[in-house]
């Protein structure tokens, strides 16, 4: 990644004996959109506040626009925060919500004014400039924390989980608004989530995280597609994977229960013999068809399962499972449970995991 | 398809069940009971206090009692000391529950058997021990009449923080402090903005209660006016007790009604923050 504005270097964050974040190094450019993604207690929300100075690191550094910040105040950050919670002043109505980051600043008052009515056009809430925190639902109170957030015209923006709270349907529409904003607006920020679809579909780049520890950095397409260890290949999108051994390492050759699968790439560090982990996408499995000849796995249909716009097959090769997934569509024509078939899937598809 | 020839099945909750009407007649029995203990002696006092005229019921010992040269600079003074003794009482106590609560919740038990030592001293070895702590130097506050009411002050503020500790406890937990204070924070308040803008205002209730309860009790308390020579409400009752016979119930009846307006206040404010 080409220029760091926001880099956290070697962080480490330890609670009593405990290590919440390690060995965490990443840069941020200016305007990239990043996610932080794993489960609960990755180190996450720790991570994000580290960077908001609301922790400090046992070891390592926060560079923000090549200023080293990381003893810096968090009030004397720039950094603007998205609570999951929204954390609105109740005793304060939107426009003061508002504007209080600009009043502490000491701005002038018709300049506060301008700036609360600019962030409450941006994000449509003008007509409700006077009501007071309580008298909105939880997306319109996530959106003032938004621009309450983005008036104080801050560095880096930090959103903890902000739709955590809200329903699907109002989650799906302000992760498109946050994103809209974001892009609008040029603001490098780093969203926390655990959910990897939002993550997936909101971010340039994804951070995935687990035991404190980066496990992997890239665009949602990478992680998705190429994922380099085994827990992101588990905890980003189903994924089928099994234990095979290496047959031949020049021709990436691989066995599972006596079957051979060939991968096209991932092995050029292993030998003959070595066990490793593979993953195939259910999505990238499908029933064999004329042309193929290579990958092919017997199988038996142990189950199907409708899901809305995908149909999940599960089939068994030897002892693993397997899911495939193919759209669905009313002229499909699938096989019973308990047909003998075979499955199969491009070398490509085969990804060989780092242990 | 089969009917069933049973008897209609009617769903019932425990609000629609009515009580049996023995346990109705007890419940007003005690509550009869409880009512004629609390308004009895003040039914019986503010009559008493209607008969200072012979022959005739009458306001006059109230007049009296508002005519009486002692009375309304003992009532001020009262007053000035309970407002100052509040002011102060939120001051310690509003940060320190805060920052308790914020940074060190595991101190909370600490901090709380420590504002329930005003409850467990008696008020006579408190006052005793502080004369004894402040009559000489360097600590010398009882020299004047004015220094010695600036202690008063401060020992009422004491006496506050049980209910003060509790009424602000509560009411930082019915609010988010954590993300309130990282919020604020974030947006570049310092702490004494954060206290000032956002902690105290969404206190406001909370401290009401506990202020309001303070000036109950500051308003009438004897022994340690008493024992420091101040001119307050509270001596200024007990010497009407001893030299009058009517105006004492006025008295009583005067610092009841302050009391309940308080407890009005207390109730109306904290009813009109109600979330709709």
């Amino acid at each position: 990644m080409s220029g760091g504005f926001l880099s956290l270097e070697g962080v480490r964050k330890e609670f009593g004996g405990f290590v919440a974040v390690d060995r965490f190094n990443l840069e941020v450019a200016q305007g990239e959109f990043v996610s932080f993604l794993g489960p609960s207690g990755c180190g996450k929300t720790t991570t994000l506040r580290i960077v908001a100075g609301f922790e400090q690191p046992t070891s390592g550094a926060i560079r923000l626009a090549g200023k080293d910040v990381t003893s810096t105040k968090p009030n004397e950050r720039n950094i603007g925060m998205v609570f999951q919670s929204y954390a609105l002043f109740p005793n304060m109505t939107v426009g003061r919500n508002v504007g209080f980051g600009l009043k502490v600043r000491r701005t002038p008052k018709d300049e506060i004014e301008a700036r609360v009515h600019e962030m409450l056009d941006l994000i449509q809430m003008r007509h409700l400039e006077k009501r007071y925190p309580y008298q909105l639902s939880g997306g319109q109170q996530q959106r003032v924390a938004l621009a309450r957030a983005l008036a104080i015209h801050p560095q880096v923006l930090l959103l903890d989980e902000p739709l955590s709270a809200l329903d699907a349907k109002i989650r799906v529409q302000l992760r498109a608004e946050i994103r809209a904003i974001q892009r609008k607006l040029g603001i490098t920020a780093i969203y926390v989530t655990h959910d990897q679809e939002e993550a997936l579909s909101i971010s340039d780049r994804i951070v995935v995280m687990y035991e404190g520890r980066i496990e992997q950095v890239g665009s949602p397409f990478e992680i998705y597609n190429f994922p380099t260890t085994a827990f992101v290949a588990s905890f980003v999108g189903t994924l089928n994977t099994t234990a095979a051994e290496v047959v031949d390492q020049a021709t990436h050759l691989l066995q599972i229960d006596g079957v051979q699968l060939q991968a096209a790439e991932g092995l050029d560090d292993r030998q003959k013999g070595d066990k490793v982990t593979i993953a195939i996408r259910p999505e990238r499995l499908n029933f064999v068809s004329q042309e193929r000849k290579a990958n092919i796995l017997d199988c038996t249909v142990e189950n199907i399962t409708f899901l809305g716009s995908v149909v999940r097959v599960q089939v068994s090769v030897g002892s693993n499972r397997f899911y495939m997934d193919t759209f669905n569509n009313p002229f499909l024509e699938l096989p019973k449970i308990g047909d003998k078939d075979q499955v199969t899937c491009s070398r490509e598809a085969v990804l060989v995991l780092r242990q | 398809m089969t009917i069933s020839t049973g008897p209609p099945i009617t769903a019932k909750t425990p609000a629609a069940e009515a009580p049996p009407k023995g346990n109705r007649l007890w419940a007003w029995l005690i509550f009869l009971m409880g009512a004629l203990y609390f308004m009895l002696p003040l039914a019986a006092t503010f009559y008493w206090s209607l008969r200072a005229e012979k022959g005739r019921f009458g306001f006059e010992a109230y007049r009296r009692l508002f005519a009486d040269a002692n009375f309304m600079p003992a009532f001020s003074e009262s007053i000035v000391n309970a407002i100052a003794a509040i002011f102060l009482s939120l001051l310690i106590i509003v940060p320190t529950a805060y920052w308790v609560r914020l940074r060190m919740p595991r101190l909370r038990p600490v901090v709380e058997f420590i504002t329930l030592l005003p409850f467990v001293i008696p008020a006579v070895v408190l006052v005793f021990g502080i004369i004894r702590l402040y009559s000489r130097p360097p600590l010398l506050l009882t020299a004047t009449y004015d220094s010695s009411r600036v202690l008063l002050v401060c020992v009422y503020a004491a006496l506050s923080f049980p209910y003060m500790f509790r009424s602000v406890d509560n009411g930082l937990r019915a609010i988010d402090v954590r993300a309130l204070t990282e919020a604020a924070q974030s947006l570049g308040a310092n702490w004494i903005t954060i206290l000032r803008e956002v902690i105290f205002p969404n206190l406001r209730v909370a401290t009401l209660s506990g202020a309001l309860l303070t000036f109950a009790i500051v308003l009438g308390e004897l022994t340690i006016a008493l024992y420091m020579a101040q001119k307050t409400l509270g001596p200024y009752m007990a010497n009407l007790t001893r030299s009058k016979v009517y105006e004492p119930s006025a008295m009583a009846i005067v610092a009841f009604a302050i009391t309940w307006v308080a407890m009005g206040m207390i109730a109306y404010i904290s009813r009109e923050r109600k979330q709709p």
